[in-house]
């Protein structure tokens, strides 16, 4: 990417960059916050920062924007932190993610700008997402507790209305505020976020740090309306045609949960991730009855799945006081999708792994309460078109293993009710949205991002989506003025 | 009668008439599921599999080998222990797939007999052996799209 070079505050020769340690992030004890819902990590000091900072080595061609799939200015924000102008710096993330503070704790940077950060090729890489969470909390706690975004742009007299206010919804609020539409962001839960509120524990991002960056969004003119579900209490079109909604973007998440269609499934004490993480996440049901949601608290816990949902649920039962809370997963650690990091945490705190397992049926009671998980053995044979190896059940390695609790954590699929209200719209064969590359659907105006067009990914990833759909929509709406006019 | 016995009774032809119109069940089975099907996405995937089995029908009748060439890929069994869903037009996508991988299993499980059966008569036991790898193939490219779709363990 061809960009002009940031200014250099870096003081450090180039020579001891390369001999600084990566700045490891301060965390909770393992063994004191198995049991409490607290933040694990705590986040650098600003000492930490800077010291992070001055292990950028400037790359003439910085690759690490590449790697962002919202091309955060990398090597600008780095410099700013150098010369600790760390308000200039969050500010400068703001220009192109709206939430930063949140991103630097759920990204996957490993597998995005860390990992093709040239550092990284002979070093440890910097470590941008540890550096991206530092200033956004900066920026939280100092001054006027979050940074002006922007000045309020001239009204364009235009209305837009965004279903979901998860990640994709968000970034394209953030973005078609900034050109002066009147942004209505309509949520169907009692709080704002999406799966950043009901699928990611307090543990792992603060519901106040969520809070805070919808409270930005609100101050700079945003209308949030919660209780809202789009094609129940308002269908799209009586949104466009009676509410005058000039455009629409539809960022409703994958949200509706899988099973994995074995017998047992409909016990009591089985668990899809969605709802288990609902109730413990939205509804706070780890703190009942202080709050009326109750949440199982299960002795042996089993979570079938190794991504980071599966690694959020087993984390949360075993905060809950499970004596047993494992990771069933049919595949070797290898291939696990879950975040390194999530996966080492887990472990620090005590849950067991038991790879190359797959339940077959789940036992119960005569009061329907499950007990046990018949499950087989795997074995890993060719590699699939990605290059994970296949699991194939051994032969005879059935065995039985007691269980008190299950979660269901093998994906998620999109909820149907927009293609049954609104049939206009394509769906693919899995009922996700099809949506053009700027996010355009088959309807005119109607346009859609994130999870309900990809199907589950990284919040980043939704964010992106939303960023360029935004860009289309902005276009779209000018060129409908101009149209009018 | 179990079908080892039934194959005994049988004329060449019929066990050749039997298996076409085994794959003729097939066909208005998921044409009737289609038709009731209330979400194009489903009317779509029933399509799909009506094709699917109308080249095994077609195959049967012209009694033609030489389409097949290729070994079938490994069995991944991951439809062989999940509840079989009754067929309806109400089925879901990941119902529809679970389904169809089972009848395939199934299917190759006959030919697969009928193959053992005519052991030593060559031309037909390389015609049933070739009709129980296709229809393996066809479970393995279901079960492969199940799991890149169903089973992504987020």
């Amino acid at each position: 990417m061809n960009r002009e070079r940031p200014i250099s505050f870096n003081t450090v020769p180039m020579k001891e960059r390369l001999t600084i340690q990566r700045q490891s992030m301060p965390e909770q004890d393992p063994n004191i916050r198995n049991c409490n819902f607290l933040e694990v990590n705590l986040g650098l000091t600003p000492a930490q920062a800077v010291l992070e900072a001055q292990r950028c080595i400037e790359c003439k061609k910085p690759t690490c924007m590449d790697g962002c799939p919202v091309n955060i200015k990398i090597p600008d924000f780095i410099q700013l932190i150098c010369n600790q102008d760390f308000l200039g710096a969050a500010q400068k993330i703001k220009e192109d993610n709206s939430l930063p503070a949140i991103c630097g704790r759920v990204c996957p940077q490993e597998s995005q700008c860390e990992e093709v950060c040239v550092m990284g090729r002979r070093f440890e890489p910097v470590a941008i997402g540890r550096l991206e969470r530092f200033v956004a909390d900066y920026a939280m706690n100092h001054g006027n507790g979050a940074i002006d975004l922007f000045q309020k742009p001239e009204p364009s007299g235009q209305k837009v209305a965004i279903v979901g206010s998860g990640p994709a919804g968000l970034a394209v609020a953030s973005d078609l505020a900034k050109e002066g539409h009147d942004v209505t962001v309509f949520e169907a839960l009692h709080e704002f976020g999406g799966v950043l509120v009901y699928g990611i524990p307090e543990f792992r991002l603060p519901k106040s740090i969520l809070r805070k960056e919808v409270a930005t969004l609100e101050a700079v003119g945003v209308t949030f309306v919660k209780n809202f579900i789009v094609g129940r209490t308002m269908t799209i079109q009586e949104l466009m045609n009676e509410e005058d909604f000039d455009a629409v973007f539809l960022g409703l998440g994958a949200g509706l949960p899988r099973f994995m269609n074995i017998p047992g499934e409909n016990l009591n004490g089985v668990y899809s991730a969605n709802e288990f993480l609902t109730r413990s996440n939205l509804m706070r049901g780890y703190d009942f009855p202080e709050w009326d949601t109750p949440l199982y608290r299960a002795k042996h816990a089993i979570i079938v799945g190794g991504g980071n949902t599966a690694m959020d649920a087993v984390r949360t039962a075993k905060r809950l006081g499970a004596e047993e809370a494992s990771i069933v997963y049919r595949r070797s650690e290898e291939e696990m999708p879950a975040r390194n990091e999530e996966i080492h945490h887990a472990k620090e705190e005590g849950v067991k792994f038991m790879n190359l397992v797959n339940p077959i049926e789940f036992i119960g009671d005569d009061q329907g309460s499950v007990v046990a998980a018949r499950c087989l053995r795997m074995e890993l044979g060719e590699p699939d078109e990605s290059g994970r190896r296949r699991p194939v059940p051994m032969q005879d390695s059935e065995f039985i293993m007691d269980v008190d609790m299950v979660v269901i954590a093998v994906g998620n699929g999109s909820n149907p009710l927009i293609s049954q209200t609104t049939p206009e719209i394509e769906t693919n064969k899995w009922g996700n949205i099809v949506a053009d590359e700027d996010g355009r659907t088959s309807m005119d105006g109607v346009f859609a991002g994130g999870d309900i067009v990809s199907g589950g990914a990284t919040v980043i990833l939704a964010m992106g989506a939303g960023r360029k759909a935004a860009i289309a929509m902005n276009q779209y709406l000018k060129a409908k003025v101009g149209s009018f006019a | 009668m179990n079908l080892k016995e039934q194959f005994n009774s049988m004329e060449m032809n019929d066990i050749l008439l039997m298996c076409i119109h085994q794959e003729q069940q097939a066909i208005e089975l998921y044409t009737l599921a289609k038709n009731q099907a209330k979400h194009e996405n489903s009317r779509q995937k029933f399509q799909e599999l009506i094709d699917m089995e109308t080249v095994h029908k077609v195959a049967l009748q012209n009694f033609e080998i030489e389409h097949y060439i290729d070994l079938p890929p490994a069995d991944l069994k991951i439809t062989d222990y999940l509840i079989e869903p009754v067929l309806s037009g109400n089925m879901t996508a990941q119902e529809i797939i679970i389904l169809a991988a089972r009848r395939e299993g199934k299917t190759a499980k006959m030919y697969q007999d009928l193959a053992d059966h005519f052991a030593t008569e060559k031309e037909l036991n390389t015609f049933f052996q070739m009709m129980a790898d296709e229809e393996l193939r066809h479970k393995h490219d279901l079960e492969t799209e199940y799991e890149n779709e169903f089973l992504q363990e987020g």
